[in-house]
């Protein structure tokens, strides 16, 4: 059922995290999670509100800065606590920032500029950060925005889009970063229901392209068509990794059992796809 | 009833008090928007010791009335310091520092009315903290911070008026010197306040047409 014919297990891992611990305050959000992600790979993280799945996608490009742990993304540690650190947070702000940019983010709330147009705003990290030439970043980024079926859309402004056009544009502006890993939170928990299958169907498409993702949602049919690997978190903790059909259908935690089980229409669906095979 | 050759006998001086009050205006506003940017954006900053400079700062200015401050600077302040202070000086000191620690409170109150998700994507990007403010913050911000901002440079223009207590020769300044030998002051009092209808009712009605725009632009 992958999209991917064909991961490779020779393949090294991508993205690793190592016991990675973050605390809001006294309330610890995630208590020592370790994460390998390989090349190509397409992992789905679900869980209960609360169960630190946002946080840990957050903390893999730093938007929340873990309180323990190592984060190594294509070799290299863009997080390692050390108290004698620079900035607190083991590596260099310029490192850090270099390096998250190799990490692309959808949002939930789609986060687009909302006084730049369409082009804009997918051109807006190339140029501004990568100080990449004008005319070719925007020839990539109109290539960008046909892919994701907005060639008649590149002029308009966000509030002039609607909400699986606006989640569609900032899947090409994290594109347009050449990120090795595309992160979404939760990307079509804010779209009309008519909306989310244009954004489902985007990624599909990038995950068909060899895209590494790491994704939050919670359209658990979703993440058993797209995802290699689904991963349950419970109170900040992974209790369970395993391909989308072992996890999502023949659940073994008693957590995750009566997670997926809240879900069992969902689940009753994929019944046929499970027989089928 | 009304004796108007008062006016247009005197006209040279209404002009140049005009010219006065009209050249405060523009130096203050233009010198308290440089305040308030910095003063602003230093809040924003993170940094603990630049946010409470830039409080203590805001809520002196805030909090002294303009006239006070004023006369401060003028009479007060050369006696601290022992050096003289001329009434240009004063005035466009005075005026600015006030005018700064209200467009300050305009900038933090804007920039902090973007959403949180516009840091995150530009963080998200890799800009830096001057990259997210300088392409996606402050653009953002500032189309909402003209309506107030326009709204405190016209109470800026009236606030002028107080200079005429440290005696800057400003509209309100030459009228009182025309009043004290014409004894007209009807006639020139109801001068002085036609002028400034004249002058900030079209401002005001710029302003609320910027309004009605930036709201367009939400």
């Amino acid at each position: 059922m992958s999209v991917h014919p064909n991961p490779g297990p020779a393949a090294g891992p991508l993205l690793k995290v190592e016991a990675l611990r973050l605390k809001f305050g006294t309330r610890e959000v995630l208590k020592g999670v370790d994460l390998t992600v390989r090349k190509g790979e397409v992992v789905v993280l679900i869980g209960a509100s609360g169960s630190g799945k946002t946080s840990l996608l957050r903390c893999v490009n730093l938007l929340n800065l873990p309180s323990h742990g190592k984060i190594t993304i294509g070799g290299e540690a863009i997080y390692s606590a050390n108290p004698a650190a620079r900035d607190g947070n083991g590596v260099p702000l310029a490192t850090v920032n270099r390096i998250r940019a190799q990490t692309g983010m959808v949002f939930q709330q789609f986060n687009l500029f909302p006084h730049m147009t369409a082009l804009e705003n997918v051109m807006e990290g190339p140029v501004t950060v990568k100080k990449a030439n004008r005319d070719a970043t925007r020839r990539e980024a109109l290539d960008l925005l046909a892919q994701m079926g907005l060639a008649d859309h590149v002029g308009k402004y966000p509030r002039q889009l609607s909400g699986g056009q606006q989640q569609r544009v900032a899947i090409a502006r994290a594109m347009a970063m050449h990120p090795q890993v595309m992160l979404f939170d939760e990307p079509t928990s804010a779209l009309d229901p008519e909306l989310v299958g244009e954004v489902m169907k985007a990624m599909l498409d990038l995950a068909r392209s060899g895209m590494t993702m790491l994704i939050v949602t919670h359209e658990l049919g979703f993440a058993f068509e797209i995802a290699d690997r689904v991963i349950f978190l419970d109170e900040g903790q992974i209790v369970e990794d395993g391909p989308p059909r072992d996890v999502l259908l023949r659940p073994t935690h008693p957590r995750l059992k009566s997670f997926v089980g809240r879900f069992h229409e969902t689940a009753d669906l994929l019944r046929p796809f499970l027989e089928g095979s | 009833m009304f004796h108007f050759d008062v006016i247009t006998q005197n006209w040279p001086l209404f002009w140049a008090g005009l010219q006065v009050t009209l050249f405060y205006s523009a130096i203050s506003i233009s010198a308290g928007l440089v305040i308030g940017l910095v003063v602003g954006l230093i809040q924003l900053t993170g940094s603990r010791t630049l946010t409470i400079i830039g409080r203590v700062y805001v809520e002196i200015f805030r909090n002294i009335p303009l006239l006070v401050i004023l006369l401060w600077i003028y009479y007060a302040f050369p006696i601290f310091a022992g050096l003289s202070i001329t009434k240009f000086w004063a005035g466009f000191a005075g005026l600015s520092l006030y005018a700064g620690a209200f467009y300050a409170e305009i900038l933090r109150a804007g920039v902090q009315s973007i959403d949180r998700g516009q840091t995150d994507a530009s963080t998200a990007l890799g800009m830096t903290y001057g990259q997210r403010m300088r392409r996606v913050i402050l653009p953002q911000a500032f189309r909402r911070m003209i309506p107030p901002l326009a709204g405190q440079s016209i109470i800026q223009i009236k606030n002028t008026t107080l200079m005429s207590m440290i005696t800057v020769p400003d509209l309100l300044y030459q009228a009182s010197y025309v009043s004290s030998f014409t004894y007209r002051p009807m006639e020139v009092y109801t001068m002085v306040g036609a002028m400034f209808l004249v002058l900030l009712v079209p401002l005001t009605l710029l302003s609320r047409r910027l309004e009605k725009v930036s709201e367009r632009v939400k």
